[in-house]
């Protein structure tokens, strides 16, 4: 099943870059042929890493790997590049504390001085899941297609705690969208 | 055509399109031509063609002078160079993808709306303004 729906928070992801600029974007999730339609607009660089995929990204006991090395691996970039926007899409549902953290902590030296990030989180944490793919149809619209898998491990956090746990990123603005969730709108911290 | 049972080590070139359902390490570079890597097709190989369209699986960057084109049983992990890409709903890219529409193709401006209308939106509060 595909939708879409329209977006308050998308547009500012943009409304600071230069249509001349080349930009270099972070994609964490599936790629939608949506998506690609965008971009395919674009001077940019994609760069897609669909952490979905790798999930659960939490520790358990006998691991090998600590949850910061699993995504460090994961998350590899040329020295330099340097992310204008990223797109984190409904992924920080999907990890706990040490997760976002991780991940913060491997994309921090990749972040452009202002770079803009955009993600979905929940207001209430026992909001429900919405098993969807995302992808960008417009600087104003989202499309959403279903999972033809479940993904385990949902379980949201609180706009409290993401805050803390968001080192990097700060919120700039949240939206109160249906059934609890929230549209969310990062900018990297002064 | 490489079919299924041939594995090829080295470089490919060649003066005519190619369809590979079998095995090719290495480095594939028709740049004039076609390309396809079919649904049995495995390639860990850079591969430099005209068009690319890929069903099955590739290992590489691919550069396509004109597209790449990957299938929904497409699954990539690589970086693409290409003037314009399509990717079907279901195909697997990790990678980076470098887009330029050029300056006779039609861009997405990225400059404010005068406005965007909600309407179609789900019901929406606005918490927080920084």
């Amino acid at each position: 099943m595909s939708e879409r729906q329209s977006s308050q928070l998308l547009p500012s992801l943009f409304d600071s870059l230069d249509e001349d600029q080349r930009i270099t974007v972070l994609h964490l999730g599936p790629l939608l042929p949506e998506t690609i339609g965008f971009f395919s607009g674009l001077r940019c660089r994609l760069h897609v890493n669909d952490l979905f995929a790798e999930l659960p990204l939490s520790f358990k006991p006998g691991d090998e790997l600590s949850v910061q090395q699993r995504i460090s691996e994961l998350l590899t970039f040329p020295d330099e590049t340097r992310f204008d926007v990223c797109l984190f899409w409904d992924l920080l549902n999907y990890l706990d504390q040490e997760g976002v953290v991780a991940l913060m902590e491997s994309l921090r030296p990749f972040l452009a001085p202002t770079a803009m990030a955009h993600a979905f989180g929940v207001h209430n944490p026992r909001a429900p899941e919405r098993d969807s793919r995302f992808g960008i149809v417009s600087r104003s619209e989202i499309a959403m297609r279903s999972r033809e898998q479940k993904i385990a491990g949902y379980a949201p956090h609180s706009q409290a705690k993401l805050k803390e746990w968001l080192d990097g990123f700060e919120v700039k603005r949240s939206v109160l969208l249906a059934e609890s969730r929230l549209e969310l709108l990062l900018q990297t911290r002064a | 055509m490489i079919g299924p049972s041939i594995e090829i080590k080295g470089t490919v070139t060649g003066d005519e399109d190619l369809i590979i359902q079998g095995k090719v390490e290495g480095s594939i570079e028709l740049g004039a031509h076609e390309v396809t890597v079919g649904e049995s097709g495995k390639v860990s190989a850079d591969i430099t063609a005209r068009t690319v369209r890929i069903d099955g699986e590739v290992a590489g960057d691919v550069r396509g002078n004109e597209k790449v084109v990957i299938s929904k049983s497409g699954n990539v992990r690589g970086n693409i160079i290409a003037p314009r890409m399509t990717l079907e709903d279901g195909a697997i890219f990790k990678g980076s993808i470098d887009m330029d529409p050029g300056d006779g193709a039609a861009k997405v401006s990225l400059a404010p709306s005068a406005s965007t209308s909600p309407s179609d939106a789900a019901p929406e509060l606005d918490l927080k303004r920084g």
